[in-house]
């Protein structure tokens, strides 16, 4: 069963001092995870951001099974990032758009990353900004089916922005289906799900939203 | 300390994390903290940390997860402070 996950995260509304805390980012990470931050590549990353960039990677897994499995619960230490991997080429620098719209990541700077829970193994990759952490997961290492998106929004109202990224993943997904009347309701485990009118269509998708930003993700079957 | 007694506390621990005061103010053993309240995951951890500060315990990763409406937030809290009794 193919699925989708994805999670966003504005920089500017996490708080630096309190994840630098043990108490809150040993609610985060394991054990093994603080070691990866030890790794020379990540000297350029700011814990807070490495923090942050592992949370994103978990949500996103936890999206993605909870489709498959409607029971599971986030505790975000049970799902371990064992690989991570700063792309070359890295700096920090600003999100510098209102939108950007892609399908796979080739010839993007981005963070390649492995996460498991239990039996299961998902790669991971993520954009990392200024601003902003995006990330999204996938069964198979090849994201080349995998589209996402992440717009700036004026209001940092949940329900406002929940709106605002249904609609940004629709019109999307009626710009490449070549469909109308495509609509994204939830099921009882809050999971989303595509309609045509009260067809459910089989297109996994993931939305995600915090502070200004709001982001999603789906996978294409063909 | 009585279920009613946290309830009420728990509306400063959530009020830095919802903008819905309406449903706030009106909450009980049923509301969902994500789909009711509005609170995002990412501040999940920070109502657990604020939580152990305020009550002086400790919410493990287990206890954590039965963590979904403010009913199970109340068993969890009153679970631990037995613990320390």
């Amino acid at each position: 069963m193919i699925s989708a996950g994805n999670d966003i995260i504005s920089l500017d509304a996490i708080d630096i001092t309190r994840t630098k805390q043990p108490r809150f980012y040993s609610k985060i990470l394991s054990s093994t995870e603080k070691n990866l931050y030890d790794q020379a590549e990540f000297t350029t990353i700011p814990f807070e951001n490495f923090v942050w960039l592992l949370w994103s990677i978990k949500e996103s897994a936890y999206k993605y099974l909870k489709r498959i499995d409607p029971n599971l619960v986030f505790i975000p230490v049970k799902f371990i990032v064992t690989h991570l991997h700063v792309p070359a080429g890295y700096i920090s620098k600003k999100f510098g758009s209102t939108q950007i719209e892609n399908k796979g990541f080739e010839g993007m700077i981005a963070f390649k990353g492995l996460v498991t829970i239990g039996d299961n193994t998902l790669y991971s990759r993520s954009l990392m900004y200024r601003e902003l952490i995006v990330s999204t997961v996938n069964r198979d290492e090849d994201f080349g089916k995998t589209c996402w998106g992440i717009k700036l929004v004026d209001k940092p109202d949940p329900q406002y922005q929940s709106e605002i990224a249904s609609t940004f993943l629709v019109e999307r997904l009626q710009r490449i289906l070549h469909l109308d009347n495509l609509v994204i309701n939830k099921n009882p485990a809050g999971v989303p799900l595509l309609f045509k009118e009260h067809e459910e269509l089989p297109i996994p998708v993931s939305l995600s939203h915090h502070d200004h930003f709001v982001g999603y993700s789906f996978q294409l079957c063909n | 300390m009585t279920r009613t007694e946290i309830l009420n506390e728990l509306k400063k621990v959530f009020a830095p994390y919802t903008s819905n005061k309406e449903m706030l103010a009106g909450i009980n053993d049923q509301t969902d903290l994500i789909k009711d309240l509005k609170i995002n995951s990412a501040n999940l951890v920070d109502i657990i940390i604020d939580a152990e500060a305020k009550y002086d315990i400790e919410i493990d990763y287990d206890s954590a997860d039965k963590i979904i409406n403010v009913g199970t937030c109340i068993d969890v809290i009153l679970d631990k402070l037995n613990q320390v009794k």
